[in-house]
C-alpha cells in the first residue's frame, strides 16, 4: 500500500488517529509465511469499538497463540470513506496496514443489528465481493461472532461462518485448525463439527446441504471463568474513546430471569471469577496501562457472591492508588449506598433505577423482580445522601400492557417528585426525574420471542400518552426513536430473506444506522419495498408456538420448554425466581455444570 | 519538588496524535511508570506538567518540549530510560534535563520556532514573496470567528529554501505568534502554485526560549 496515500488522506480527515494504529500494548509480530492472518472487524466508529471489552478479551488471547496475528480495523468515517474509495485504497489493518485482502480470516464482532449495513460497507471497502457465494479461494473467510450470532440468518449471504457462543476457547481452537493454502470448503466441513461454529452454506432453509454438519449447532460455553484468560495489558488508545478506563469482567450470566433480557438467557449459567483473580486482574491492568479509572463489567454488579468483599477490597486499593472506581447496575441496598458514598462523594451523578414497566403487575409478566415500595426507600435514601437527579428506566410496548401500566409510569415519577417535597418543606428546589422510555424489540432466544411488537403507530400514540401525563413540575420525559426499534426487531427475529434487503439498503447508502445523523429513514424504506419484504411479517406478527423459527438451528443452551414455559407463566403474571435460591429448570445444565446448582430434567 | 524538560519527537503516524491526546498519553505513562507528578493547589487539582507550545495536528516535531514537576527527586537518565520503556511507536524521549529553579515556565518564555516545509514540487518566487511590503493573511479572530486582515511578515524572522524544501523561523510565543498555516497559504497563493495542502509536510525542528537555551 502505498504511505503516501494514506498519509495525504489523514491530513484531510476528521480525527485521523482513529486510523493510525500504533497505541500502547498493541500486538506487534514478526510475520512469518504460516502465520495465520485474523483482521478482528467492530463495524462502527473507532471510539466505540474501542470501548468494547469483547475485543480486548479476543485480541489478546489470539495474540497469545504464536502462530496466529491479530490485528484491528473499524469502521471508517464517511469523510474517511470518501476518501479511500476516491483513492482507490482499500480498508486496511491498523496494526501492519495490510490490506484485508491479505488476511486469512475476517471477523465481525455483532453487537447490535443497528450495525448490520457497516458489515456490508466494509466489505466492499475491503474489496471482497459482498455475497459469499461470489467470494474466491483468494478472498479471507469472513466470520462473525458476538449476541446477534444467536439468530445469524439475516446475515447468513454474508457470513462464511458464525461462531456462536463464549469465544475465550472456540476463536483460537477455530483459528489453529486452520492451515495456510487449504481449501476453504475442506476447512469448513472439518471446524463445522466444533460446538459453537455455523456453517450458513451447508444448510438450507429447511435442510442440510452437507450430512455431516451438525442437525443442531450448540453454543459454545467456558466452563472456569476464573481460569479464563482475561486482558492485563490491554490496548490503551491515544485518543479519547467513550470508556477510557480499566475494566475487568466479574461474571458472566444472569440469574435473574427477566423474560425480555436476551443477555440474560444467552450468557448463562452464570460463572464467576474470584475476588482475588479480580484483584490481581485489576492491580495488573492499572499498572500496564496508567489508567486512572476502573469498572467492572456483568450484567448485575452486585450480584456477585462475594460481592461485599470484593467492593471492599477494590475501594481500599483504589484509595490508595488515586484511581477512581465505577460501579455500574448497583442494586440499591443500604451496602451499595454506603460504597456509593464512599466512591462519589460530594461528585454524585444521577441515580439509575430501571424499573422497566409501571405496575406490579407488569412487571409481574416481565419478571422483573422489583417492587414499588423498594424504589421510594431507596430513592429517600438517595435525597437524604445528596442526589439530586433520578433516572428511571422503562419501556413501552411489552407484552400484555395496558394503559393503566402506562399510568403507573408517570405516577412512580410522580410519587418520587412528592417524596423530594416532602423531604424538603414541601418545595421541590433543584431536583430532576428523568424517564427514558425504550420502545421494546422482542427477541430471539427470549420467552418473549413469540410475541408481535407493537407497530410505530402504537408507539407513537403511547409516547403522546406519556408526554401528556408527564407534564409535571421536575420530571423529564425523553422516549427512542420508532423506525430503528422497528428496523431493530426486523434483524432481531429475522430469517434469511433479509439478506436482500441488507443488500439493496446498502446499495441505497445505508450505513451508521444507529447513528441518528446518518440514519435514513427514507432509503430504509425504499430497500423493504424494492425487495418486496414486508417489515410486518417480523415485526408485528404473533407467532405460533409451534411455528419453525429462523433461529431454531441455533441451541443456545437453554431449553424451548423452558422458554415456552416462561412464556405461558407471563400470561398469567406468574413471576419466576432467582435462580441463584433455586433451579428453575432452564436446561443450561444438559451441556455444562451450572456452578449455581442446577438440577435440570427433561 | 524537582522540575525537568522532557524533549521528545513525534514522527510517523504519531503527527495525528492531537496535542490533548499527547498529553493524556504522557499523564498515563508517567503514572504507569510509578513518577508522582506534583500537583497544583487549590479547588481543583491538576498534575504540574505542561508543553513549552501546542503542535499542530498532523505536524511532524523532532524536539517537542514537555515541562513537570515532581513530588520526588529523580536522576533526569532515570525519568529518561522509564518513559522510553513506556512509549508507543512514532513518539521517542530524545533528553530529561533538570530545570533550575529560577527558568520561568517554558511556555512564558517560548520565543520562536523553526520548521521546515516540503512542498510536492519545487518551489519559486521566495524572493518575491519576501520582498512585498506587507505579506497580508487571513486569520481567524478568536473571539467573533470573523476572517480578519493581518500582516505577518514582520513575524517571519528568517525564509531559507533549497529545491522543494523551506526552511522558517517564525515568531512563536506568548507576545508574537505565527501558524506556519498562515505562511504556507499566502505564499501558494503568491506565487500561484496548484498544490494541495495535504500533500505538504511540516515539521518543527526546534523551539526557542527567550535567555534560555535547553
Amino acid at each position: 500500500m502505498s504511505m503516501k496515500t494514506l498519509d495525504s488522506m489523514l491530513k484531510l480527515v476528521e480525527k485521523p488517529a482513529r486510523y493510525i494504529g500504533g497505541e500502547v500494548n498493541i500486538a506487534k509480530k514478526t510475520i512469518t509465511k504460516d502465520m495465520v492472518r485474523f483482521c478482528f472487524a467492530f463495524p462502527d466508529a473507532y471510539e466505540i469499538g474501542m470501548s468494547y471489552t469483547g475485543l480486548q478479551i479476543l485480541y489478546s488471547l489470539c495474540n497469545k497463540e504464536e502462530n496466529i496475528y491479530c490485528e484491528r480495523t473499524f469502521a471508517p468515517s464517511v469523510d474517511m470513506e470518501e476518501l479511500m474509495r476516491e483513492n482507490d485504497l482499500p480498508l486496511f489493518t491498523l496494526e501492519t496496514k495490510t490490506s484485508i485482502k491479505d488476511m486469512d480470516f475476517f471477523g465481525f464482532t455483532l453487537q447490535y443489528e443497528m450495525s448490520f449495513t457497516n458489515i456490508l460497507n466494509m466489505l466492499e471497502l475491503a474489496h471482497i465481493p459482498l455475497k459469499k457465494e461470489y467470494r474466491s479461494e483468494d478472498d479471507p473467510i469472513v466470520i462473525a461472532g458476538g449476541p446477534c450470532a444467536y439468530n445469524p440468518e439475516p446475515l447468513a449471504d454474508f457470513i462464511d461462518v458464525f461462531l456462536i457462543g463464549d469465544g475465550e476457547e472456540l476463536l483460537p481452537t477455530f483459528l489453529n485448525s486452520y492451515t495456510k493454502g487449504e481449501k476453504k470448503e475442506d476447512f469448513l466441513k472439518k471446524v463445522c463439527t466444533l460446538d459453537g461454529v455455523y456453517v450458513p452454506a451447508f444448510y438450507d432453509k429447511d435442510k442440510k446441504l452437507y450430512d455431516k454438519a451438525p442437525d443442531k449447532v450448540v453454543r459454545a460455553f467456558v466452563q472456569d471463568l476464573d481460569k479464563t484468560h482475561f486482558p492485563v495489558k490491554p490496548i490503551v488508545p491515544l485518543i479519547e474513546v467513550v470508556h477510557d478506563r480499566s475494566v475487568v469482567e466479574t461474571f458472566r450470566g444472569c440469574t435473574r430471569g427477566c423474560r425480555f433480557c436476551q443477555a440474560g438467557m444467552i450468557y448463562r449459567p452464570v460463572r464467576e471469577r474470584s475476588v482475588d483473580t479480580i484483584l490481581n486482574i485489576a492491580k495488573e491492568q492499572l499498572e500496564a496501562t496508567g489508567h486512572d479509572e476502573l469498572s467492572l463489567l456483568s450484567l448485575s454488579t452486585s450480584d456477585h457472591s462475594q460481592f461485599e468483599n470484593l467492593a471492599l477490597s477494590l475501594m481500599a486499593y483504589c484509595k490508595e492508588n488515586n484511581v477512581s472506581l465505577s460501579l455500574p447496575s448497583l442494586r440499591l441496598d443500604s451496602f451499595s449506598f454506603k460504597v456509593l458514598e464512599e466512591i462519589q462523594g460530594y461528585k454524585k451523578s444521577g441515580l439509575t433505577f430501571a424499573v422497566e414497566a409501571g405496575t406490579q403487575e407488569l412487571r409481574d409478566v416481565i419478571n422483573k423482580g422489583v417492587n414499588e415500595e423498594d424504589i421510594y426507600s431507596a430513592v429517600e435514601q438517595a435525597i437524604d445522601l445528596g442526589w439530586r437527579n433520578i433516572k428511571l428506566y422503562f419501556m413501552i410496548g411489552l407484552p400484555f400492557e395496558t394503559y393503566e401500566s402506562l399510568d403507573g409510569i408517570a405516577k412512580i415519577a410522580e410519587n418520587i417528585v412528592n417524596i423530594r417535597r416532602r423531604m424538603n418543606g414541601g418545595k421541590l428546589g433543584k431536583f430532576n426525574v428523568t424517564v427514558s422510555v425504550s420502545n421494546f424489540v422482542p427477541k430471539s432466544n427470549t420467552p418473549f420471542q413469540w410475541f408481535g411488537q407493537n407497530t410505530a403507530k402504537e408507539f407513537e400514540e403511547k409516547h403522546n400518552y406519556l408526554a401528556e401525563k408527564l407534564r409535571i413540575k421536575g420530571v423529564t420525559f425523553n422516549y427512542h426513536d420508532n423506525e430503528t426499534s422497528v428496523l431493530e426487531a426486523v434483524f432481531a427475529r429475522g430469517d434469511r430473506d433479509l439478506g436482500k434487503v441488507l443488500l439493496r439498503a446498502h446499495e441505497l447508502g445505508c450505513k451508521f444506522d444507529g447513528w441518528t445523523e446518518h440514519f435514513n429513514k427514507e432509503a430504509w424504506h425504499k430497500a423493504f419495498l424494492d425487495t418486496g419484504v414486508d417489515i410486518d411479517y417480523y415485526t408485528t406478527r404473533n407467532r405460533d408456538l409451534d411455528e419453525v423459527l429462523a433461529w431454531d438451528r441455533i441451541d443456545a443452551g437453554i431449553s424451548k420448554k423452558f422458554l415456552l414455559d416462561e412464556w405461558e407463566k407471563a400470561k398469567n403474571a406468574i413471576t419466576t425466581k432467582d435462580c441463584r435460591y433455586g433451579c428453575t429448570n432452564c436446561g443450561i445444565n444438559k451441556h455444562i455444570k451450572c456452578p449455581m446448582g442446577g438440577v435440570y430434567h427433561e | 519538588m524537582s522540575r525537568y524538560v522532557i524533549i521528545f519527537s513525534k514522527t510517523g503516524y504519531a503527527k495525528y496524535t492531537s496535542h490533548l491526546d499527547i498529553n493524556r498519553l504522557f499523564r498515563r505513562s508517567i503514572r504507569k511508570q510509578g513518577i508522582k507528578l506534583a500537583y497544583s493547589q487549590g479547588f481543583n487539582p491538576h498534575p504540574k506538567m505542561s508543553f513549552g507550545q501546542p503542535l499542530s495536528l498532523g505536524y511532524t516535531g523532532l524536539r517537542e518540549i514537555l515541562e513537570i514537576e515532581t513530588l520526588e527527586n529523580y536522576q533526569p537518565w532515570y525519568l529518561k530510560d522509564k518513559l522510553r520503556e513506556v512509549m508507543p511507536e512514532g513518539i521517542d524521549i530524545i533528553d530529561v534535563k533538570y530545570l533550575e529553579d529560577d527558568v520561568k515556565s517554558l511556555a512564558a518564555i517560548c520565543d520562536y520556532a523553526v520548521y521546515e516545509v516540503v512542498f510536492p514540487e519545487n518551489i519559486t518566487n521566495v524572493e518575491n514573496y519576501l520582498a512585498q511590503d506587507k505579506i497580508i493573511a487571513l486569520k481567524k479572530s478568536k473571539k467573533s470567528k470573523e476572517l480578519k486582515e493581518v500582516d505577518i511578515k514582520d513575524k517571519i524572522r528568517e525564509l531559507v529554501y533549497n529545491n522543494n524544501i523551506m526552511t522558517i523561523t517564525l515568531d512563536q510565543g506568548s507576545i508574537s505568534n505565527l501558524s506556519p498555516e498562515l505562511l504556507i497559504s499566502t505564499f501558494l497563493t503568491f506565487s500561484d502554485m496548484k498544490v494541495s495542502r495535504s500533500d505538504i509536510e511540516v515539521t518543527r525542528t526546534k523551539i526557542g526560549f527567550k535567555d534560555f537555551e535547553i
